[in-house]
């Protein structure tokens, strides 16, 4: 217990220092290059006629401050999901999540064009919650079907489905580009608005998944363990899962679907700080934010001077490392 | 008893046939240019030709639902094969990630060959002969990828097999997208299209691009398509009876790759017609496999042309991929699939 205590206040104790690394390489260098002295004149002392000054201000630092807001809610949505199902694929993009605000995100700009940002920050939590509610639905239906490669077999092919469906509703009414601006992660072009929005929103969900934390402890050492203590599961569950759908459905809001984040991200920050949520989270939250800082920076040298996808960056990870986890756990239940 | 199973068989294929002929039926009467039945046969026969009736016949949508029903085939085949070998009847090439892994290759050799498949033309029909070539390639990498990580003591753990599928599909994926976007303008335009599993842009060089490979392989499991029929068997059993299981096993992934990777290099990723048709064909003819191969064939070339025939009417005027058409189809039968499959 000592040791994690250690382990994971190095870990909150370093990660603002890497992320503030990390953040400013991604403010000063681009497409052009700005000194740190420019940048920091652009925070301080603001001068629109300055070209440099706009693209700090409404480019680069908008930029960072989504990517680093969504690696910490992807990530934390992630732990959650894992500790609380017990099974250790879950994680937003794999069990529909993703898609389910997608989809949703499609049905809104085809038939309620033109909704306001906080309505669609709410649509997408709402279609985080349809995504998470079919696949956790069907899966409880069918025998072993919350087992955790069975979930998240029907996660995949769920979340194909609800993008398949999207897709031809897209096609129908003939708004593919305007969807296809939502659906592709889109962190060059945040939307300034939307950014402030995410952030009671998301914070709404961190709070939420920080006040749930040790009882999703308990619950994720066995159902058993955690009815004989005397713990109200379900409760926990819906908390827990609310917590879920405000984090990826900002996140989605706010940049698309990014995956891989939330399955890597909670496993790391397990072998690092042990089996306590209540460290878990906040150093998931950190983690998650430096990983995905660290992506998006990548992501503008990988193929100088295009911009390559940040979904691309994180799958250079997640794949290997899901071939891996599946290699080592198989079928087994655990978190 | 045998007798009438080959009865069923021989109708069963029949009404397929006529399924095939009506779906292309309607498939070629109708369209952004709407065409009579006594045209349409004018022109095939060549009675008073109309160079119009010509150019939207032969050149847009003969190809169009040649190509559909040669991908059916193709895919329908190789489900049969790879649902044998797995002895899991939720193994499809999309699935598994056989499509993905020919899908990046063949993007690779458009990246390299500055291939514009959109404006092909006869100047190009070396760099299209090749494209099944390198899909192979591809997804025989993927293929070799999947299995070994599946493979736990010796066995195929299913489960493992779809899941390493998943991980398999999404990093081809991203690689296919990160190639794609390093192509200039014109050739990304041509990858996306021929991406989203599409036909849209058939030619008959495509035709002449897969015809060799469906022959030849097709014909292949077909013969090979008894040994199927053992290893539904116990491993031990089908050893005692002489066959050369893991040999015979290997040579039938290859053929089944190399079918796959012929109907992936001309028309992109297309899931779940593998997976529908054996399912299908065995509810029609029974479970003996030289009777399944053949009415898999048909049974995809069949869904495969009435989904072509849905993106492109019901869409209008714009199209939808037929691969989503087919995903939309396809996933609510794979669901169904898995509730009734044993954990």
């Amino acid at each position: 217990m000592k040791k994690t205590n250690i382990v994971s206040f190095a870990i909150l104790a370093a990660t603002p220092f890497l992320i503030t690394v990390v953040a400013l390489i991604s403010v000063m260098y681009g497409t052009k290059d700005i000194s740190a002295l420019t940048v920091w004149q652009a925070i301080i002392a603001f001068d629109p006629s300055n070209v440099d000054h706009q693209i700090i201000r409404t480019g680069r630092i908008p930029r960072i401050a989504a990517v680093l807001l969504v690696g910490a809610f992807l990530a934390v949505a992630g732990a959650v999901m894992q500790g609380i199902t017990r099974n250790y694929l879950a994680s937003p993009s794999l069990m529909g999540v993703n898609d389910g605000s997608a989809f949703v995100i499609t049905l809104a700009i085809v038939f309620f064009p033109g909704l306001p940002n906080y309505q669609m920050i709410l649509l997408s939590m709402l279609g985080s919650a349809l995504g998470a509610g079919i696949v956790f639905g069907f899966g409880s239906l069918i025998r072993n079907g919350l087992s955790p490669v069975r979930l998240a077999i029907i996660g995949t092919v769920i979340g194909t489905f609800l993008s398949s469906i999207a897709t031809a509703i897209a096609m129908y009414f003939q708004v593919s580009q305007t969807v296809s601006v939502w659906y592709n992660t889109k962190v060059h072009t945040v939307d300034i608005d939307m950014l402030l929005l995410a952030i009671p929103f998301g914070l709404v969900g961190l709070v939420l998944a920080l006040l749930s934390a040790r009882a999703i402890t308990i619950t994720s050492l066995g159902e058993d363990i955690a009815l004989g203590l005397g713990q109200k599961t379900k409760a926990v569950k819906i908390i827990s899962m609310l917590a879920v759908v405000c984090l990826t459905g900002t996140a989605v809001a706010l940049v698309g679907k990014i995956a891989f984040v939330g399955l890597v991200i909670p496993h790391i920050t397990r072998f690092l700080v042990g089996v306590d949520y209540r460290f878990i989270i906040p150093c998931a939250a950190a983690i998650g934010a430096f990983f995905l800082a660290l992506c998006d920076v990548l992501s503008r040298y990988v193929n100088y001077p295009m911009e390559t996808p940040i979904g691309v960056l994180t799958a250079i990870v997640g794949v290997p490392f899901f071939l891996y986890l599946i290699r080592k756990h198989g079928g087994e239940k655990r978190a | 008893m045998h007798k009438n199973t080959s009865r069923v068989f021989v109708l069963t294929i029949s009404i397929l046939i006529l399924f095939i002929l009506g779906a292309s039926y309607l498939h070629i009467t109708n369209g952004v240019f709407d065409m009579s039945v006594i045209d349409v046969v004018k022109t095939l026969l060549r009675i008073e030709p109309n160079p119009k009736f010509d150019l939207v016949i032969f050149e847009f949508r003969l190809p169009r639902i040649v190509i559909a029903a040669l991908v059916g085939i193709g895919l329908g085949m190789a489900g049969v094969v790879l649902q044998g070998i797995t002895r899991n009847g939720l193994a499809d090439p999309g699935i598994l990630g056989i499509n993905a892994g020919a899908g990046a290759a063949v993007v690779i050799f458009m990246f390299f060959f500055q291939l514009n498949i959109v404006t092909a033309d006869l100047n190009s029909w070396l760099s299209i002969l090749m494209m099944p070539m390198f899909g192979f390639v591809g997804g025989a990498m993927a293929a070799a990828l999947i299995f070994s990580f599946a493979l736990k003591n010796g066995h195929l753990d299913m489960q493992r097999l779809i899941l390493t599928g998943i991980a398999i599909n999404s990093g081809f994926g991203a690689l296919t997208l990160f190639l794609s976007l390093k192509m200039n303008a014109q050739d990304y335009e041509s990858a996306a299209v021929w991406m989203a599993g599409s036909i849209y842009n058939a030619n008959w060089i495509f035709v002449a691009a897969m015809l060799p490979w469906l022959i030849i392989l097709g014909f292949y499991v077909y013969r090979k398509s008894y040994l199927l029929d053992y290893f539904q068997l116990e491993e031990d059993s089908i050893t005692s009876l002489g066959i050369a299981v893991e040999k015979e096993k290997i040579k039938l992934l290859l053929a089944s790759v190399g079918l796959v990777s012929a109907c992936v290099s001309v028309s992109g990723s297309i899931g779940f017609i593998g997976l529908m048709a054996p399912h299908i064909a065995k509810q029609l003819v029974g479970i003996q496999h030289r009777y399944v191969m053949p009415a898999s064939a048909l049974i995809g070339a069949c869904l495969l042309v009435i989904a072509d025939f849905i993106g492109k009417t019901v869409f209008a005027p714009s199209e939808l991929a037929v691969g989503i058409v087919v995903s939309i189809i396809g996933i609510p039968y794979f669901l169904y699939l898995l509730v009734k499959s044993k954990a």
